[in-house]
């Protein structure tokens, strides 16, 4: 008998689409189903609340880890 | 939403306030202007220091006007939470006429679409800084400092300022900013520190003032004399070569120093001789007799000696009366004169002529520091404030290439013998004949603190143990940093001149600059001097490039921040865009130079898309060669340069700038490259631009960084446009990295690279690689070795062998010697005859 999973079809950025990548493969793939192209994934319908969640997660320490870099790299170099 | 960019007003992070100060955030924001921070961490410096902060701080007086807001909307818990909520205030009748709004806590914003706005432009451009100056809404600020120019070289009474606020305001003025503006017109700059015969004195206005030092128990004791009391200076006859004043009095040449009718005059040499007299005598300076201006300026004095001035300027900063320094120039008999004028075809423009009239405001030099856009003519006002003081001069430079220019505008624009102008630097050491001179040398030649060879020795000792009248310091944002802040205590001069385009750092050093040389004296309108041609327009722009997908997902996951960097800067559609801009400025006819931080993605770039590149490690020879290529040959339009350009290069002309990397948020190094464009020739065409672009890659760091580098550039009043999508880049034919399996050969390329290349270039180009890069290969030592003459000479490896030896003893049976023979025997023969007969 066939087997029917319920996915939610995700259209996005190419880079928002890495970051998601990057995050189903340090869960272990148990998010995403399948890739369809550059800009397009097949998620789990259940996960899809999870996903977001993650994602924001990432989002917000990028921006962060931006502002430390910066005042760590302040240095001009000035003599 | 966009991060913000490091604006002084707003506090991001604990670690800006760096001294205690009792509010919440508005003060952090005024505190970091005035105040002085003192690094030792002292505990009493502390604590005088957070006096004296509340004393120049606004917020130091009691805000009484503030109530509690009752309108809320979407927007103001972003100013309720800063404290900036002032809808307390109530508009004036008649506001929409009236240009300014005045914050209480200092700032002072004004609208550039109001009719009166120009008036009330030059009005707070002597009252207060400017600190953003975009195209509709001026923001400026108030300080200690800004209210000191204005009322000691402008002349402004406290009462005359607030009248004029209160007439442009919409607002009432705050009640707080009153008492500031009193307080501090009351207490700053009332005393001041004059050098005049070579002796220093404590000067003050007010008697009130001087009794309270005296009775000081650091500084009393410290008096050599009794006090003595004179006139005040007066501007008088004092003429700044160069501007229109001069070029009057050119028309007369006998009237400068003749001293006029009403004894107004204090500076002749003769009446200081007189009041000398007169001092030793009384001990207290008597009115000249016969003086009929009864309500002039006295001022009162005491002496100190020479080295006491730092412990009393310390005092006195504790006590809440920072001392201010200004030179006599003209009383200054010790010190050789120097034969300096500008030449005449040395044109002073309005803005040079207005920084250096706030700089010698009253007859003496101020110490200080004028900040004038790149290319707009520092170098000129510089020598100019030498040709005014007319005393010995040094000038410190950041390269050898920079002295190298020193020395050639110094005998382009004025007069001076070229005997009299000497450079110190790493090549070639010389000294000035004569008594007076100018000396032109670099920062780190001067605070070298060991291993200096024997003629720089002789050099440095030769720069210290003299008195020099003017010390002119070019970039001198570099000086707060504690290396160079040992050049200004090494080396004895009576004015201090500090000249930038951006007094900016991004490490909060600035303030503390407005007490090692002295206040910021006048700061340009970089817009200003674009619209009257002295600088080029620009357009700046932001390019934003999308990260390729495999690109991408490496940055991400990439752990090291370093070659995190490689990747987004080696972004295969940053060479697209890149390419694309270069073909399309090429086709315009434009020089393009192209910027990088970045040796590796330089290489990478210049020799994908084929093009010269010049980084610190090229050969001399072949810089000259590529810059001279760039500057006059047609088919080379575009060159990639490194940090190196910034600074060490004597950059010919481009029209276009290209930046595809830089050095994460700082603004000082944007506008400085913008800089570079800013000179163009053909600025003054019309309608014409120059053209600066940023290539940032999406959604990366990069473009949290651009941000905030360009906010230097907002807050002058250049706006970056932001360009998503370059039309027509799929089209542009050769483009680089167009199909997949060449951007994965980059990405493998890329990520092969250790940490090191993600780093920016190494900083020392003026000692190995600035202009004797060749004479530091060979190791330019001297050795000493023992040898034979035949070594020196090179015959060493020689060796010599005669052949046919008997071949001489046949020469002797020729005919040419039997002759001989014969002659020779046939004359004794004669001889003996002689002799004999």
């Amino acid at each position: 008998m066939p087997r029917v999973n319920k996915g939610v079809l995700v259209e996005c950025d190419p880079s928002i689409k890495a970051i998601l990548l990057k995050i189903d493969q340090d869960a272990g793939h148990a998010y995403i189903i399948e890739d369809l192209d550059e800009s397009t994934l097949v998620v789990k319908e259940q996960k899809l609340a999870d996903l977001k969640h993650q994602l924001d997660a990432v989002l917000r320490k990028t921006s962060m880890q931006e502002r430390e870099e910066e005042s760590s790299g302040d240095d001009d170099g000035d003599f | 939403m966009p991060p913000k960019r490091k604006a002084p007003g707003a506090s991001v992070g604990p670690k800006r306030s760096r001294t205690g100060t009792p509010a919440a955030t508005p003060a952090a924001s005024i505190g970091s202007e005035d105040d002085y921070s003192d690094s030792s961490g002292d505990e009493v410096a502390e604590e005088d220091m957070s006096r004296v902060i509340n004393k120049f701080s606004i917020t130091g007086h009691e805000n009484v006007d503030a109530v509690a807001t009752k309108k809320v909307d979407a927007a103001s818990k972003f100013f309720v939470k800063r404290g900036r909520d002032n809808t307390h205030l109530q508009l004036k009748l008649g506001h929409a006429s009236r240009p300014l709004w005045i914050n209480p806590d200092g700032t002072i914003i004004l609208e550039s679409f109001n009719p009166l706005a120009s008036r009330a432009q030059e009005f707070l451009t002597t009252i207060a800084e400017p600190q953003s100056r975009p195209q509709y809404l001026h923001e400026y600020k108030i300080t200690a400092h800004s209210l000191y120019a204005a009322v000691a070289s402008a002349g402004l009474t406290p009462e005359d300022l607030l009248g004029t606020l209160e007439r442009f305001s919409k607002i009432a003025v705050p009640k707080t900013i009153a008492q500031f503006i009193k307080d501090t017109t009351e207490s700053y700059g009332k005393i001041k520190l004059v050098l005049k015969d070579n002796r220093y004195f404590i000067e003050s206005k007010d008697p009130q003032m001087l009794q309270k030092l005296l009775t000081d128990q650091e500084i009393g004791p410290l008096r050599l004399q009794e006090v003595v009391k004179e006139k005040a200076p007066q501007r008088g006859q004092l003429v700044i070569p160069g501007t229109k004043e001069a070029a009057g009095l050119k028309q007369a040449p006998n009237q400068p120093r003749v001293p006029n009718a009403n004894a107004q005059n204090t500076e002749g040499g003769q009446q200081g001789t007189t009041d000398d007299l007169f001092t030793s005598i009384t001990g207290i300076k008597e009115d000249e007799e016969g003086d009929d201006d009864e309500d002039e300026d006295t001022v009162h004095s005491f002496e100190i000696s020479a080295e006491s001035v730092e412990t009393v300027q310390k005092r006195c900063f504790t006590l809440g009366f920072p001392i201010s320094e200004e030179y006599a120039f003209r009383d200054d008999t010790k010190n050789p004169d120097l034969n300096i004028d500008l030449r005449p075809h040395a044109r002073i423009r309005s803005y040079q002529e207005v920084s250096l009239n706030k700089m010698f405001g009253n007859g003496r030099a101020k110490s200080g520091i004028i900040v004038l856009p790149c290319g707009a003519g520092k170098t000129l006002v510089g020598i100019s404030a030498g040709c005014t003081i007319k005393k010995s001069i040094v000038v410190l430079a950041t390269s050898a290439m920079s002295v190298v220019q020193w020395a050639q505008q110094f005998k382009t624009w004025s007069n001076i013998d070229p005997d009299q102008i000497a450079t110190f630097t790493s090549e070639n050491k010389t000294a000035f004949k004569g008594d007076a001179g100018i000396i032109v040398s670099t920062y780190s030649m001067v605070t070298q603190t060991r291993g200096r060879s024997h003629d720089s020795e002789k050099m440095m000792q030769f720069l210290m143990g003299r008195e020099w009248g003017l010390l002119i310091l070019d970039e001198v944002h570099v000086v707060p940093a504690a290396m160079f802040r040992k050049v200004l205590t090494s080396i004895n001069s009576h004015a201090k001149l500090g000249l930038t385009a951006t007094l900016l750092r991004e490490d909060d050093k600035v303030s503390d600059l407005n007490f090692l040389i002295g206040p910021k004296l006048y700061e340009a309108n970089w817009m200003e001097l674009a619209e009257l041609g002295h600088i080029a327009k620009v357009q700046c722009a932001e390019v934003w490039c999308p990260m390729s997908p495999e690109f991408y997902t490496a940055y991400l996951n990439e752990p090291d921040a370093r070659k995190k960097t490689l990747h987004y800067i080696m972004n295969p559609r940053k060479f697209q865009a890149c390419q694309f801009l270069i073909d399309h400025h090429e086709k315009r006819g434009d020089k393009i130079i192209v910027f990088s931080d970045n040796v590796y993605a330089l290489k990478a770039y210049a020799l994908k898309l084929k093009k010269a590149f010049i980084y610190g490690e090229t050969p001399q020879q072949e810089r000259m060669r590529i810059l001279e290529n760039f500057q006059l040959n047609d088919q080379v339009n575009t060159i990639f340069l490194s940090k190196i350009g910034d600074t060490s290069l004597d950059l010919p002309e481009a029209t276009c700038l290209i930046q595809i990397s830089s050095h994460y948020g700082s603004r000082r190094q944007e506008a400085q490259r913008l800089g570079r464009i800013l000179r163009a020739k053909r600025r003054n065409d019309e309608g014409f631009n120059a053209f600066f672009y940023s290539l940032v890659s999406k959604d990366t760091s990069e473009m949290y960084y651009s941000s905030k580098r360009q906010a230097f550039l907002v807050d002058q009043g250049y706006a970056f446009k932001v360009i998503t999508h370059l039309q027509g880049i799929e089209n542009l034919p050769g483009l680089a990295y167009s199909t997949l399996a060449e951007r994965k050969e980059l990405l493998e390329e890329v990520m092969l690279q250790n940490a090191e290349a993600g780093g920016q270039e190494k900083d020392d180009f003026d000692n190995a690689t600035g202009l004797s890069y060749n004479a530091n290969r060979r190791g330019a030592k001297n050795r000493r070795t023992k040898g034979k003459l035949s070594e020196l000479s090179g015959g060493n490896t020689m060796a010599y062998m005669e052949r046919n030896k008997s071949k001489n003893k046949d020469l002797k049976k020729s005919q040419f010697f039997k002759k001989l023979n014969r002659e020779t025997e046939r004359r004794k023969k004669e001889q003996l005859e002689m002799l004999k007969g």
